[in-house]
């Protein structure tokens, strides 16, 4: 390849401008880590409330095991979206729509695998 | 027209060089193949907790007590990474190292409680070789839990070369990539306490 033919693939001032865009500008000026400490208390709150639930036995066992997956899914969401910084990226966020397909596939295989053993009762 | 001019300094230091931008995309792809397999770790525990062979089962083995107490330390250590980070985009350095002594001791205590409660596991009948869910109990948590000792590896490593280089790009790019495989780790966590622990005292 000739030198002619080599495009310059580092990102345009453009890109590096829509790059701080999906950043934070004022990361810097936080005094706190509020967000970290809202974070955790979060997911404190939710970790209790999960074990309560299963101490408490108060909910018949489907209707607490969808809470127990709803609470789980909750403190999934706080680990990404607080502490990952899942949003922030220089440039385009190419992480995210990979990460949702990687989502898909854990969910799908693991559900898939609940559901067909639903079938297999009293066979193995 | 002139475009705006380039401000490296309005970006948090380990976006700073579009190399190390990168490479944190790239870690966030291997984050994603390593969230697979856990997937099918899940899977395969999902398949066999129900085959106990007459040994113990979920119900009778585990004691939410000392699980309770490895998920607040794994939650905290995940908070005190996240501090870290935060204080290494503010270029507080000696809290930074601090914070993450702290993890990686946290890391040490959740090992350590997992460890006791395999031994005690084993030292009842209840080994890997006993039943199919036993098997696939101990793959998943321990698959779980050799990821964290590695953790704990990483960040020793990382705090001799904060030592010996300071915060630079590279240093602060490599910190902010153990911050994400740490609360990877934590997500894995909160998953095994839900489907393994939580759900298997559920009648």
């Amino acid at each position: 390849m000739s030198a002619a033919e080599e495009r310059d693939l580092s990102e345009s001032p453009q890109e590096f401008e829509q790059g701080l865009r999906i950043i934070d500008p004022h990361f810097a000026e936080e005094r706190f880590p509020w967000r970290q400490v809202i974070g955790f208390a979060a997911s404190l709150a939710l970790t209790i409330a999960a074990l309560l639930l299963v101490r408490g036995g108060v909910l018949a066992p489907q209707l607490l095991t969808a809470a127990l997956f709803a609470l789980a899914a909750l403190q999934v969401g706080i680990q990404l979206g607080v502490f990952m910084h899942l949003r922030e990226s220089r440039g385009p966020a190419w992480h995210v729509p990979l990460l949702a397909l990687g989502i898909a596939i854990a969910v799908g295989m693991v559900g898939m695998s609940i559901w067909i053993m639903t079938f297999k009762w009293g066979v193995s | 027209m002139s475009l705006p001019a380039r401000s490296e300094e309005r970006l948090p230091i380990e976006f700073a060089e579009e190399e190390q931008s990168l490479r944190v995309t790239g870690f966030w792809l291997f984050l994603i193949t390593d969230l697979l397999i856990f997937a099918s770790l899940f899977s395969s525990y999902a398949v066999y907790v129900p085959m106990s062979a007459g040994g113990p089962t979920p119900m009778g083995l585990f004691h939410l007590g000392p699980v309770l107490i490895e998920t607040l330390a794994l939650l905290t250590s995940s908070f005190t990474v996240g501090v870290a980070i935060w204080a290494m985009r503010r270029g507080q350095i000696s809290l930074l190292r601090y914070a993450l002594v702290v993890t990686l001791l946290l890391g040490a205590v959740f090992v350590g409680l997992e460890l006791h409660e395999f031994v005690l596991d084993v030292a009842q009948g209840a080994g890997w070789q006993r039943s199919a869910f036993l098997s696939s109990f101990f793959l998943l948590v321990a698959t779980h839990g050799a990821h964290v000792s590695f953790g704990i590896l990483w960040a020793i490593a990382l705090l001799f070369q904060l030592a010996r280089h300071g915060l630079t790009a590279v240093t602060s790019r490599k910190l902010y990539t153990f911050a994400l495989y740490w609360h990877f780790l934590d997500i894995v966590w909160v998953c095994i306490f839900t489907f393994v622990y939580l759900i298997g005292k559920v009648s």
